[in-house]
């Protein structure tokens, strides 16, 4: 009689332990699925200010792409050609076939392009014909252009070596420029980055280098991650660590073993410092 | 045999010789097996009846699609000794299992090794920033457990190891040398840190990469020579003419060998019935890759079979945010993979081990 009360009280618990549990729940997906269709999930892909992603669905229960619930982060491809174009003209990758190499354009997400080049540096005026260029490379700062560019105020790359016009055309500001003065796309910024790091460009043609993502044939269909979707050009290696890449947050840890309120025991390093 | 002695010694059982059991031959072999044989057919043929009842049963329900299936998936070969036949069989009725279960349309690839094709994967170490993407897509893609209420409901194939940075320092030149010896033995003006795969798998800032971190995700190498292989007791685990080392989940005893065998920690036992929500279940599987498993069997990294026996890149390699993940045919010299082991400094994990695995760490 005993045992059977005991039982009866420990199934009392746990029905009411469930229905809180399920009530909570229900109570937490209430909010979500009213909220879903009200805006579209938009997540970054390499770094968060560059190039992103919407969430559609491509057919029902297969979407084009997940993203992170914590971080935001891109974090499950099922289309990964969605919203690429041809990468255009490349030396090096003549070899592959017609439409195998794609990019997602940068312009797209550039939103000063629009204005560049028409509303203040449209290439006329005075200085500009014939060009008058400034000889030291230290440009005088205004105040307009480095409050729109906030990492100009403290401007990073080439550590004083270089300045705006060794990598955006002088007289077309919504172009950047190669090695003999010709305006490149800002879709095609490998063409100027491996001016100077061309070391870093073969790896990245043949892939060792930067991030691809769709058929793993070499002459498969891929997209290309182009070098500014991951660096931010104006501040590459981002101070706190030489790996050219900016910090971000990180996904959750792994779940803790059985019995272990914290994973402090990590910590203990087993070898004795000195 | 000592118990029946003891017994037959009883003088309880000896003052009762009235008993029917007793052999009516001077022969006691003879006589027992008389008497057992009646007893053996009778329970023999009860056992024979039960057992065609129970089949009849199980076949007069076979418009009962799960008994239907239960019954053959208890009855089917290991998946190497299959015919074509049984294997689109076999195909068909888990298609039409994980359909009714997770309620849309799941398919079930049985797509064989590409020829020509043996898979490689790099990994650039100076890259990795610690970030746990490629955890995480691996969770997404492959249909893991991801319950976080019991200890072992959440699977992850890929750890990621961060090791704190190992550097010279001046103020430890003196550092490393036994006391009170009086002979220079050697000293160690180097901090030991990042030497042994001694690390943290739970780290949890606020930003990564940390300053004084080194990161090493470390998932299954698809060895060349793999230990789980040598040790599994019912052969379901094998490395496929494509190199990447499979398990027949059907197969799977869960005796946990391979997880013992294996110098990479890369496998990992459902303890529990796995925790698959239905929105969350990727519906296009492979049969030797990410179908859903059930309680008590092991899995580990396949390099996403269904992705990569169609040409694609695994999860991982797709959403490595750095590009430190590189996956390639290692037959083509053309391919990443070939052109790194050409290019950079590669290592393997415990090289001397002799495991020869396919997954090479590098960097630049």
């Amino acid at each position: 009689m005993k045992k059977i009360a005991t039982f009866a009280t420990v199934l009392a618990i746990c029905g009411g332990g469930l229905y809180t549990v399920i009530a909570a729940e229900n109570a937490a997906e209430q909010p979500a699925t009213a909220a879903a269709p009200a805006e579209p999930l938009v997540c970054f892909e390499s770094r968060k200010g560059a190039s992103e992603v919407t969430q559609r669905d491509l057919k029902p229960g297969w979407p084009n792409v997940k993203c992170s619930p914590t971080t935001g982060a891109a974090l499950w491809y099922g289309d990964p050609f969605d919203g690429t174009v041809p990468m255009g003209k490349m030396p090096g990758l003549e070899n592959l076939p017609e439409g195998h190499a794609l990019v997602k354009p940068r312009s797209e997400k550039l939103a000063l392009m629009p204005l560049c080049g028409t509303s203040c540096h449209n290439g006329v005026g005075p200085q500009f014909t014939p060009p008058t260029l400034p000889k030291d490379k230290k440009p005088t700062p205004i105040p307009t252009m480095a409050g729109m560019v906030p990492d100009l105020a403290n401007f990073q790359h080439g550590r004083d070596r270089i300045w705006c016009l060794d990598c955006h055309h002088a007289t077309k500001r919504n172009m950047l420029v190669d090695n003999f003065g010709d305006p490149v796309s800002f879709d095609q910024p490998q063409l100027l980055c491996g001016k100077c790091h061309g070391d870093k460009l073969r790896d990245w043609r043949d892939g060792i280098h930067g991030k691809r993502i769709g058929e793993f044939a070499s002459d498969g269909k891929k997209r290309w991650f182009t070098c500014t979707e991951c660096h931010n050009p104006h501040n590459v290696q981002d101070g706190l660590r030489n790996k050219g890449f900016i910090q971000l947050q990180p996904e959750p840890s792994p779940q803790l073993p059985k019995g272990m309120a914290d994973a402090s025991h990590e910590k203990l390093h087993p070898i004795p410092q000195h | 045999m000592a118990i029946n002695e003891k017994t037959s010694a009883d003088p309880v059982r000896q003052s009762a010789p009235a008993c029917p059991a007793q052999p009516a031959s001077a022969d006691p072999s003879q006589a027992v097996l008389k008497t057992t044989r009646r007893d053996f057919l009778k329970a023999g043929g009860m056992l024979s009846m039960s057992s065609l009842m129970g089949t009849a049963a199980l076949m007069a329900q076979s418009d009962d699609a799960h008994a239907a299936i239960e019954w053959a998936e208890h009855f089917q070969k290991n998946y190497r000794l299959m015919t074509a036949e049984e294997k689109a069989e076999a195909k068909a009725r888990l298609e039409r299992r994980y359909s009714g279960e997770y309620g849309k349309e799941v398919t079930v690839d049985t797509t064989e090794a590409q020829p020509g094709v043996l898979m490689g994967y790099a990994l650039n170490i100076r890259k990795c920033i610690g970030c746990r993407r490629c955890v995480h897509a691996c969770v997404a893609e492959n249909n893991q457990s991801r319950g976080k209420d019991r200890p072992g409901e959440k699977i992850e194939w890929i750890q990621v190891l961060r090791m704190e940075r190992g550097k010279f320092e001046q103020e430890k030149m003196n550092h490393g040398y036994p006391e009170g010896l009086g002979i220079q033995v050697g000293g160690n003006a180097y901090t030991p840190a990042g030497q042994v795969l001694e690390g943290q798998y739970h780290y949890n800032p606020e930003k990564v990469p940390e300053e004084d971190a080194t990161y090493m995700p470390i998932a299954c190498m698809q060895c060349e020579k793999p230990p789980c292989v040598k040790v599994c007791p019912v052969r379901t685990t094998y490395r496929e003419p494509d190199g990447v080392v499979v398990i027949d989940y059907n197969w799977c005893i869960g005796c946990r060998m391979c997880m013992g065998a294996c110098p990479y920690w890369a496998r990992r036992l459902n303890v529990t019935n796995p925790v698959l929500p239905k929105e969350e279940m990727n519906p296009v599987t492979h049969y030797l890759g990410n179908r859903p498993r059930m309680r008590g069997v092991v899995e580990k990294c396949h390099w996403c079979l269904q992705r990569s026996r169609h040409g694609r890149y695994p999860a991982c390699v797709e959403v490595c945010p750095v590009g430190a993940r590189k996956f390639g045919n290692l037959l083509d010299p053309e391919s990443e993979v070939s052109k790194i082991l050409a290019r950079k400094n590669v290592f393997r994990l415990k090289a001397e081990l002799n495991t020869f695995p396919k997954f090479f760490y590098f960097y630049d």
